[in-house]
């Protein structure tokens, strides 16, 4: 209510919101003073107007909430810690009329501020004399502190303030010449004790609701964008579909991207060449026992490819310091730890097999190997937080090796949030030092680009389960089947190769050739049981 | 060019590997050599020691200017010093658990002769929180057990423990595995009769223990005991029970929380089976207040650091990890910044390198702040000449030993005086506190130490007895935690007057007692009376000095004299005061925060939303994706990507083109975690970050 003649003075004097707001900021100091000098006289008008002008830029940013009814509600909680200095105070704003004076003293402020700028009178301000001049006496009163005995006095002055408060809405209503904020400042304000007109408000509610606008204000901070992009309701998006868009398959984006130049080629090196200068420095810190750990945005793979050749080319003697590289990001490789102990083991002694069994039976019996052998590794691993390394098992296994004294350990992470991958423990014993390593650089082999998106999208995939599917089919197979596999497809390679000058558009491999292969390599024995392993590809021995 | 070209093949081709071995010189007969290189290998091993491998990892520093030589002297001072601090601090570590080793081993030894039948002695290690250095502690558990009990110990972690037959597995492995190092190989899959056990059979570890005359405890450690299963637990220990006629099993938990609360996880029946003791151990809080001693504030320390780093480490262990491990590692990696990138840190500890000084070197010198505001002081003292010497290179680095050298004394005299400054029991702040405070601003009469006068002040004459004693004895027993000797001798005037004070203090205070008054002083509390009076319905509070005795004027004088010669002692500069501090000071915090606590999140978003800090172009993409709502139409997102990259615009691509960019974005996207499939709509994505939060 008494904000709305607020926001009329305020664009009477054609001042900015916020400029009035700033004087809005400085007038609790006064009016907390004139507490503290009044407080005493038993009037609560003061004290309570002090609540009011809190609330009003206590949400600054906000029209809504400053019109909100729960604003409203709350002062007597709010009004405590300012209340604290002067407790006679307290007992005071639990007489009854606290309440009632409330609406009368907010807006004192702002009318006293009025009249001291010296605007050009308008109708309205001439009109409401007489309720000026009742609130002038209210203030008086309180200023002066005259006891309460003149409390008949006191009502007739506010009920001249309060209906000339009602009347003023009503031009308000009537006359339409103020913006949409003031009229919904007006809504807002479900405890007028205004008996007029509620229904009349309310219709006017549903036709002026509020219309949100779908951009947000700029420049919010991050939390109050989280909460606008996440209003209950709000995440209205469009109908369109990508369904007039040809999507991409494979092979176009594969020729496309060949022939795409990036127009930062240069940048990205200049950064990379900035990132090799440390590389002595990551050198220095493997050799202290610390694990080096990139982040950042873009693929550190290359560049963690030309750290193992600056490695290599400073290391004295290679026999006894190898380095392996772990690409992370291959999918679909279930025994891909193995692997890497495997290899690890491989490269510690060629001839040496690690025992088969679980990863830690292995992560012990290469421990043991490790220690019998004079040697350090190089461990350089892609994509530590890629989704195959995920499972909590690995990631134990990747820190007991890290914190091998005769392991290095070089390891790049992509994701945001990699750092969940570690409890504290694990993290201390992989005994991480990180850098920043923002390459820019597209990831390449690490993100199977086409598949991933039309899965984002909730498209089938192409290719048939791709590298997946496929790996999960030949791991299924008996080693022969594998193996027949793996011949067949090198010849049609082959053959591919040799037909490309001519025009053969299916090319053919002949039976009895890959039978004959077959038997020299001891896949199969007889022609019976090559027939069997055929079987398992669907090829039909027509097609050959 | 060929064959790099051919590395380059090759690292195509590697990258759809899981894993390969790195060697770029070709793979032509990669199974062979190296097995004939280790012949060659181990025998220049044994001449030229890893030293040969580090030697590449320091860089000369000044631009290439500086010499090998004081490269390399940069890089032994770092390793000589840095492995004394890590092998005091190691000390301390074993110290510090050795009464709980003490404890358990003691505990476990005596356990059959105690532990009623049928239940399995356990001894729970109440750890506390931190995981991280649990390991330690139970290593050297099963190191103490296995040679003063000589018994087994298999240490289990939670992560080992999927099921109970792998954990069946582990413990019998290890236990047969132990044992035969040193003898031939045990076969444990079969026994005596030639049944074949499985490998998870206990009998294999009954007949295994069978076969070895002594007849010891198979203990059982769980490091982690609340990471495991709870029925995994539960089912372990019955089974081990019911095992425990014919192997004598005991057990050790690692507790984090307490016992009560581990007990509740437990089945009734497991716990029934369970007898056992609690241990604890030292909190963290106070080993790392031990190693700050040990490692930073001890009198050898060959660097120090400042407030702005040790404040922030301290900080981080308190309120964050509260890792040893990580501690230490942090002070190793401030070890290796101050000697890899300060090219004068060769120079720590005392300036014996000086010869090593090349031209380049000593203009550094000449232009440190520290240095130049000595011979500003110098000059503004009238002391022109020494200060004019200094530009004679051989002074200089005269001048050089010597502040190095001074500092040595200057820390034993900082030390000396916060030891008589903690000794102060009314004074509560942590010696890192105080120690931080002294190093960086100095001892002066300001500030902490105003209150610590006063507290001294205010002392009634049976604290100021004890506190004269408490200094006395310091002076005379030095503390060996802070590598501080004895320092009674280098004080005669204040050990005789510290003991006059006392002495006096106690006669004055028998006089008074016979006397049948209560010995005070002017500033004593009790001096002053405080006085309630009502007067016109106001209380007026008033204090009132009671009057003094002879004895408590004499008793006044004493502390006052006692207060002079404190204030007379108790003053040292800062370290940022002393020359040359730049050589043996290192405090940034900026390499520890980068390198310890990274931001990922922070730097990815910086590098997709303000790309420029890195390159010149911007990461539209991103861009967009912020300014959705929680839900994305993909299509509208590909359209408003097209209209800025497409064709219409200067430099725009064309749409197959803009495309492939915009699959790999968002493909990046995805695997970033920014975005995942929605179902809600066609074409739809759910946005699951938001930057900044």
């Amino acid at each position: 209510m008494v904000r709305t003649k607020r926001q009329q003075q305020d664009i009477a004097e054609t001042t900015l919101r916020s400029s009035s707001r700033r004087r809005a900021r400085e007038e609790p100091e006064e009016t907390l003073e004139s507490t503290h000098l009044k407080g005493r006289s038993g009037r609560t008008g003061t004290s309570i107007r002090l609540d009011n002008s809190y609330s009003e830029y206590d949400f600054p940013l906000d029209d809504d909430a400053q019109a909100r009814p729960a604003e409203q509600e709350t002062p007597r909680k709010r009004a405590k810690p300012s209340m604290a200095p002067t407790p006679s105070l307290n007992s005071v704003i639990s007489t009854p009329r606290g309440r009632k004076n409330k609406g009368v003293n907010v807006v004192t402020p702002s009318r006293i501020r009025g009249t001291m700028n010296g605007e050009t009178p308008r109708r309205q301000r001439n009109d409401r004399s007489a309720r000026r001049k009742s609130a002038r006496a209210l203030i008086e009163k309180v200023v002066a502190g005259i006891s309460s005995d003149e409390e008949a006095d006191e009502d007739i002055a506010r009920e001249i303030y309060k209906s000339s408060e009602e009347d003023e809405l009503e031009e308000d209503a009537a006359g339409g010449h103020h913006g949409e904020e003031d009229t919904e400042e007006i809504l807002g304000e479900p405890t007028t004790p205004s008996g007029i007109s509620r229904g009349r408000m309310q219709a006017k509610k549903g036709a002026r609701t509020r219309k949100k606008s779908p951009t947000p204000p700029r420049d919010l901070p991050p939390h109050e964008l989280y909460f606008v992009q996440n209003r209950p309701g709000a995440a209205k998006t469009s109908n369109n579909t990508l369904s007039s868009l040809k999507l991409l398959t494979h092979e176009e984006y594969f020729f496309l991207l060949r022939d795409y130049k990036d127009p930062h080629e240069a940048d990205i090196e200049f950064l990379d060449s900035i990132h090799i200068q440390s590389f002595p420095q990551w050198a220095f810190e493997l050799s202290q026992g610390f694990s080096v750990c990139l982040y950042g945005y873009g693929s550190k793979r290359a560049l963690l490819h030309k750290f193992a050749k600056h490695m290599y080319d400073t290391i004295p003697n290679h026999s006894n310091h190898r380095i392996v590289i772990v690409n992370g990001y291959i999918r679909a490789n279930m025994s891909s730890l193995r692997d890497i102990l495997s290899i690890i083991a491989r490269a510690i002694d060629p001839k040496q097999k690690l025992a088969a069994g679980g990863p830690f039976v292995m992560m012990e019996s290469l421990k043991g190997l490790m220690s019998a052998h004079d040697i350090t590794i190089t461990v350089i691993l892609n994509s530590i937080d890629a989704a195959p390394l995920r499972r909590p098992g690995f990631q134990s296994i990747l820190a007991r090796l890290a914190a091998n004294p005769q392991i290095q350990f070089v390891c790049s992470a992509d994701t945001p949030d990699f750092t969940l991958l570690w409890d504290s423990s694990l993290r201390s014993s992989f005994s991480f030092v990180f850098h920043d390593c923002t390459t820019f650089s597209p990831f390449t082999t690490e993100l199977d680009v086409v598949d991933d998106v039309h899965e984002l999208l909730g498209r089938k995939a192409r290719r048939v389960g791709g590298k997946e599917g496929v790996a999960y089919v030949l791991r299924s197979l008996t080693e022969n089947a594998r193996n027949l596999y793996c011949l067949l497809v090198g010849e049609v390679l082959v053959t591919m190769d040799d037909e490309a000058d001519s025009l053969g558009e299916n090319p053919g491999v002949e039976y009895r050739m890959v039978y004959n292969k077959a038997v020299e390599e001891f896949i199969c024995s007889s022609e019976m049981a090559f027939r069997t392993l055929l079987k398992e590809w669907a090829f039909s021995p027509q097609n050959l | 060019m060929a064959s790099s070209e051919r590395i380059e093949e090759a690292y195509e081709e590697n990258q759809h590997h899981a894993a390969y071995i790195f060697d770029p010189s070709g793979d032509a007969d990669d199974t062979t050599r190296p097995a004939k290189r280790r012949k060659v290998s181990k025998r220049l091993d044994e001449s030229e020691t890893p030293s040969t491998n580090r030697s590449s990892s320091f860089q000369c520093l000044l631009q290439g200017a500086e010499s090998k030589q004081a490269m390399k002297s940069r890089q032994e001072t770092f390793e000589k010093l840095w492995s004394v601090v890590d092998f005091r601090i190691h000390s301390i570590l074993r110290e510090t658990n050795q009464s709980t080793l003490q404890e358990v081993a003691s505990f476990l030894q005596n356990a059959p002769d105690h532990t009623p039948a049928s239940k399995i002695p356990s001894a729970f290690i109440i750890t506390g929180p931190n995981i991280a250095s649990q390991g330690l502690l139970f290593e050297q558990l099963s190191e103490t057990l296995q040679n003063e009990a000589s018994a087994r110990v298999v240490r289990l972690r939670s992560g080992d423990a999927s099921n109970l037959r792998a954990v069946l597995r582990k413990i019998i492995h290890d236990i047969v595995l132990r044992d035969s190092t040193d003898g031939d190989e045990f076969d444990l899959t079969t026994s005596k009769d030639g049944r074949k056990f499985l490998n998870y059979d206990l009998e294999a570890l009954h007949t295994h223990l069978g076969l070895i005359p002594r007849h010891n405890l198979v203990i059982i450690a769980f490091q982690d005991s609340e990471a495991f299963d709870s029925s995994l637990l539960s089912d372990l220990i019955s089974l081990l029970s019911s095992w425990l006629d014919r192997i004598p099993f005991a057990f050790l938990f690692g507790v984090a929380t307490s016992v009560e609360l581990f007990e509740a996880r437990l089945s009734k029946s497991t716990c029934q089976s369970l007898y056992g003791d609690q241990f604890d151990v030292e909190q963290t809080a106070s080993i790392i207040d031990k190693i700050f001693k040990t490692a930073i504030a001890h009198s050898e320390a060959p660097i120090s650091f400042g407030p702005n780093l040790m404040g922030n480490l301290l900080e981080r262990q308190r309120e964050q990890v509260a890792s040893i491990p990580d501690f230490i590692k942090s002070l190793k990696y401030a070890y290796m910044c101050h000697f890899y990138a300060n090219p004068l840190s060769f120079l720590v500890p005392d300036g014996l390198n000086s010869g090593t000084l090349q031209p380049e070197h000593i203009e550094i010198l000449r232009c440190l702040p520290s240095f130049r505001r000595a011979v500003e002081t110098a000059v503004e003292n009238k002391k022109t000449f020494e200060a004019k010497q200094l530009f004679d290179d051989n002074k200089l680095i005269e001048y050089l030993v010597d502040s190095l050298q001074k500092r040595r004394q200057w820390i034993i005299k900082m030390l000396r005086i916060l030891r008589i400054f903690t000794a102060n029991k009314a004074i509560n702040t942590s010696f890192a506190d105080v120690y931080m405070d002294a190093s960086c601003n100095g001892v002066g009469l300001s500030g902490q130490y105003d209150q610590f006068f006063d507290s001294i002040k205010r002392m009634e004459p049976c604290d100021s007895e004890g506190y004269l004693t408490r200094v006395l004895d310091t002076m005379r027993q030095g503390d060996r935690s802070l590598g501080l000797d004895p320092w009674i001798d280098e004080a005669p005037e204040t050990v005789a007057l510290l003991s006059d004070i006392l002495d006096a203090i106690k006669r004055l205070r028998s006089d008074a007692e016979d006397k049948g008054h209560v010995l005070r002083s002017k500033y004593s509390g009790q001096s002053k009376i405080l006085r309630t009076t009502v007067v016109a319905q106001k209380v007026q509070l008033s204090q009132d000095t009671a009057a003094l005795t002879d004895h408590d004027k004499s008793y006044t004088d004493l502390i006052h004299r006692f207060l002079e010669h404190l204030k007379d002692v108790m003053h040292v500069e800062g370290a940022y005061d002393m020359p040359f501090n730049e050589v043996w000071l290192y405090d940034s915090k900026t390499p520890y925060k980068d390198v310890f606590i990274p931001r990922p999140r922070n730097v990815l978003e910086r590098a997709l939303s303000r790309p420029h800090d890195y390159l010149g172009c911007s990461c539209l993409l991103y861009r967009l994706y912020l300014e959705t709502g929680s839900l994305i139409n993909a299509a509208d997102i590909w359209s408003a990507y097209y209209a800025v990259v497409g064709e219409d615009n200067e430099d725009g691509l064309d749409e197959r083109t803009a495309l492939i960019l915009f699959y790999r974005s968002m493909a990046e996207m995805k695997a970033m975690g920014f975005v995942k499939q929605s179902r809600k709509k066609a074409d739809h994505m759910a946005k699951l970050a938001w930057k900044g939060l």
